[in-house]
């Protein structure tokens, strides 16, 4: 094979392999993904089996289903509709109801739920023991001025009774 | 679990939860004395921490309700505290809704209202301590079905399955049953031998 041919076969071989008809213009395709959502307990347990609902802005229902055994569930957000209400209501245990806004146009839109809360579960118990003691406090103060009133209702009446007595 | 979120019930079933919740806090809380307040503060905190103590049951989760333990010790001023102590488990814990203390009281409290009356009226004949404990773990697994039950019924209200709903929260339940039954027997039984008055009984010369 001279020189010549072998360099043909060369350039036949690099147009066939780069798509002839192209002629090297770059694609996009593109396909939004999916919402995911995941429903848990205090504590973490997944609730597996409940009821999803997902609701567009106007409150119309969208689509139904249920959570997985990781208590997740995935849905495809509707192109024009920005704003979803996701409610999730527990099979197993009933009367647990939670639900949650997701706003795609939101900063901050991409991770988020009501399971994140402002502070730490210590600092909630801790709160929460403050309020009691402040509560105690409060009911002590009240009681003891019911005391007090009721003890000086008494003195009056005694003081009364007494100079009653010396009159006579 | 016994803390039904918002959004749940129907109006009707939490006006007169709300209504049943007020007549009986305006009620238990007219004999409320300085001396009772510390043992009030302490059973309300036990309660409301309780819930946090949870555990995975077959596909769910359940956790403690301790209404049975509040009862026996506080009687009748276990509504009070359990009260508060759902405010503040909804407030902070987000446990439970708002709208449905009313309901929530009721469905754990009034447990634990009849619970404490007949354990103190009860505790008064049975002097020994142990079938005190006995008869203490008894009522304390009551508090915890009774409540369940009520739950139950309150989802009915709200187009629920009645049978249903009940086997199967009290099947649930059943792990919370046994602890509850067993810490609230093991508590009476200390509390009997070390501070008997904490509990309203005058019990001298226990197992002589």
């Amino acid at each position: 094979m001279s020189v010549r041919a072998i360099l043909v076969l060369v350039a036949a071989s690099l147009i066939l392999a780069s798509g002839v008809t192209s002629a090297h213009r770059l694609y996009i395709k593109h396909k939004i993904g999916t919402v995911e959502i995941e429903a848990f307990f205090g504590g973490g347990t997944p609730c597996r089996d409940a009821a999803v609902r997902v609701y567009d802005d106007a409150g119309n229902l969208l689509l139904e289903g249920k959570t997985d055994e990781d208590g997740k569930f995935n849905f495809t957000p509707v192109i024009g509709i920005a704003s979803y209400k996701v409610v999730v209501e527990a099979t197993h245990m009933p009367g647990h109801r939670a639900e949650t806004v997701i706003n795609l146009t939101a900063t901050g839109a991409a991770e988020g739920g009501e399971g994140a809360a402002a502070f730490p579960l210590y600092a909630r118990v801790i709160a929460g023991l403050g309020w009691l003691m402040g509560l105690a406090g409060a009911a002590m103060l009240y009681i003891g001025w019911r005391y007090k009133r009721e003890f000086e209702g008494r003195a009056k009446i005694s003081e009364g009774g007494e100079t009653a007595q010396r009159e006579v | 679990m016994v803390h039904i979120s918002d959004g749940v019930l129907p109006l009707p079933t939490l006006a007169a939860g709300w209504a049943v919740t007020a007549a009986l806090l305006v009620l238990t809380l007219r004999k409320l004395r300085a001396e009772d307040i510390p043992k009030l503060s302490v059973m309300t905190a036990a309660f409301f921490v309780a819930s946090l103590i949870h555990f995975p049951v077959g596909p769910t989760s359940v956790h403690l309700i301790f209404n049975g333990l509040v009862g026996v010790i506080l009687g009748t001023l276990s509504y009070p505290a359990i009260f508060i102590g759902l405010v503040l488990q909804a407030i902070l814990f987000g446990h439970g809704g708002i709208t449905v203390i009313g309901v929530n009281a009721l469905d754990m409290g009034v447990p634990a209202l009849v619970i404490g009356v007949l354990f103190s009226r009860w505790v008064k004949n049975s002097l020994s301590v142990e079938r005190a404990a006995a008869l203490g773990a008894v009522l304390g697994g009551i508090a915890v079905t009774l409540a369940v039950a009520l739950t139950a019924f309150m989802l009915y209200t709200a187009g629920k399955e009645l049978v249903g709903v009940i086997a199967a929260l009290v099947l649930f339940h059943i792990p919370v049953i046994v602890v509850e039954a067993a810490v609230t027997g093991v508590v009476v039984g200390f509390l009997l031998r070390v501070k008997p008055e904490v509990l309203g009984v005058k019990v001298v010369e226990v197992g002589a």
